[in-house]
């Protein structure tokens, strides 16, 4: 009965006002998702997570077809090529910090690249997901429109790259703060890679939340890895035809 | 004579405020160009880089190089950075499109992202951390040793 409704309702508006219209629902909803994370402060609250889910949950609750929304949101999504060329200021800011860390920085981002492409490739095996899963989950550690691309050269899914990148992100801020203590990290160096290579840009937030070194050398290993993973993944990628991919 | 002083207040804020929404909107077409341009150059000669990765690499050389000044790309980059995860919502919300393989693998694919990153972030910090652990106490000794209160090896 409802949903018969809101069918009717959906179809009387025009498509292309519903276009239109994805720009500013999507902008209105991820702010107010920022403020109610602000006000409490809980990972689970995290605007990335609250924001897709509401977003996604009403879509569906619209039955608004994805490539409706996508016809005005991917203005909005666009803005991610800048975005990715912005890093610049960040790497040339902290140029310095880069040069007297680039041995720790290096080797930690290498390890961390390669183990990304090994254990995604290989879990997903173990688990029985599909080869095509499993190409889209090894650049899942990067930043999204890297990832994205990452993901489109290697014959996965960018969309579902997309999706994984968050959820890597979203238990990265989980785990990643736990693990500096399991493992005794008291360097900024080792905490902040830590977090940037392992969960990308939503770790770099939560990295200046333990200090402002930790947030720059996350940062800055998340730009790293991502010009390591643009490189590292497709060379890798070949080698693991031997665990799983056919 | 009051009003008048207020209203001046109140549009110099306003002009404040506009041309700081002008340069961020100037700049980002900057970036843009500078993506569009790299990424029609990656095409064209079959670089397998993504043009705004190569972007990113050309204007770091730019600004390294002082050919183009911090200043013209400052305002514009700190807020498309700042603003990255609006940006990502879009394509994100594109996984409404597989609702049979959340359901299928939901938890499997949570498991295998839960783990794996977990054991990237392992591999990444302890390397990171005992090489510059190790470097430090090459460097400074004895600053080593009254910081952690261990004798170094």
């Amino acid at each position: 009965m409802m949903n018969a409704f809101l069918t009717q309702l959906s179809d009387a508006v025009s498509p292309d006002l519903i276009s239109i219209l994805s720009i500013p629902l999507t902008v209105s909803i991820h702010a107010a998702c920022r403020r109610v994370y602000r006000r409490w402060r809980w990972p689970l609250l995290s605007p990335m997570l609250t924001s897709l889910v509401l977003l996604a949950g009403l879509l569906v609750l619209l039955r608004m077809p994805y490539p409706r929304y996508m016809a005005g949101a991917h203005w909005l999504s666009s803005l991610l090529q800048p975005a990715t060329v912005a890093f610049a200021v960040p790497l040339y800011r902290h140029r310095r910090a880069l040069l007297d860390h680039a041995p720790a920085i290096g080797a930690g981002l290498l390890c961390g690249s390669v183990m990304a492409v090994i254990s995604s490739i290989g879990l997903a095996h173990l688990a029985g997901l599909g080869d095509g899963v499993a190409r889209s989950l090894a650049p899942r550690s990067i930043t999204t429109p890297v990832a994205m691309a990452v993901a489109k050269q290697i014959g996965g899914n960018p969309v579902l790259t997309a999706v994984f990148v968050i959820a890597t992100g979203i238990l990265g801020i989980l785990v990643g703060p736990w693990l500096t203590r399991i493992l005794r990290l008291r360097t900024p160096v080792g905490r902040g890679a830590l977090m940037g290579m392992g969960a990308h840009g939503i770790g770099t937030a939560r990295a200046f939340e333990m200090g402002s070194q930790e947030g720059t050398l996350s940062s800055l290993s998340m730009v790293v890895a991502a010009l390591a993973g643009v490189v590292l993944i497709p060379l890798l990628l070949p080698w693991m035809n031997i665990i799983s991919l056919h | 004579m009051r009003i008048a002083v207020q209203t001046a207040r109140c549009l110099t804020k306003a002009a404040r405020i506009a041309t700081r929404a002008a340069r961020i909107a100037l700049q980002t077409a900057l970036l843009w160009l500078l993506a569009a341009v790299c990424n029609r150059v990656a095409t064209a000669l079959h670089v397998p880089v993504p043009g705004s990765i190569l972007g990113c690499a050309v204007l770091f050389l730019l600004l390294l190089f002082r050919v183009v000044p911090l200043a013209w790309v400052e305002a514009g980059a700190d807020w498309l950075i700042a603003q990255l995860l609006l940006f990502f919502l879009p394509p994100a919300v594109g996984i409404i499109q597989y609702p049979a393989l959340i359901r299928a693998d939901g938890w499997r694919l949570l498991l295998v992202i839960l783990t794996s990153t977990a054991l990237v972030m392992a591999i990444t910090g302890a390397v990171a951390d005992a090489i510059t652990r190790r470097r430090q106490r090459r460097a400074h000794p004895l600053a080593h040793q009254a910081l952690t209160g261990r004798r170094s090896g």
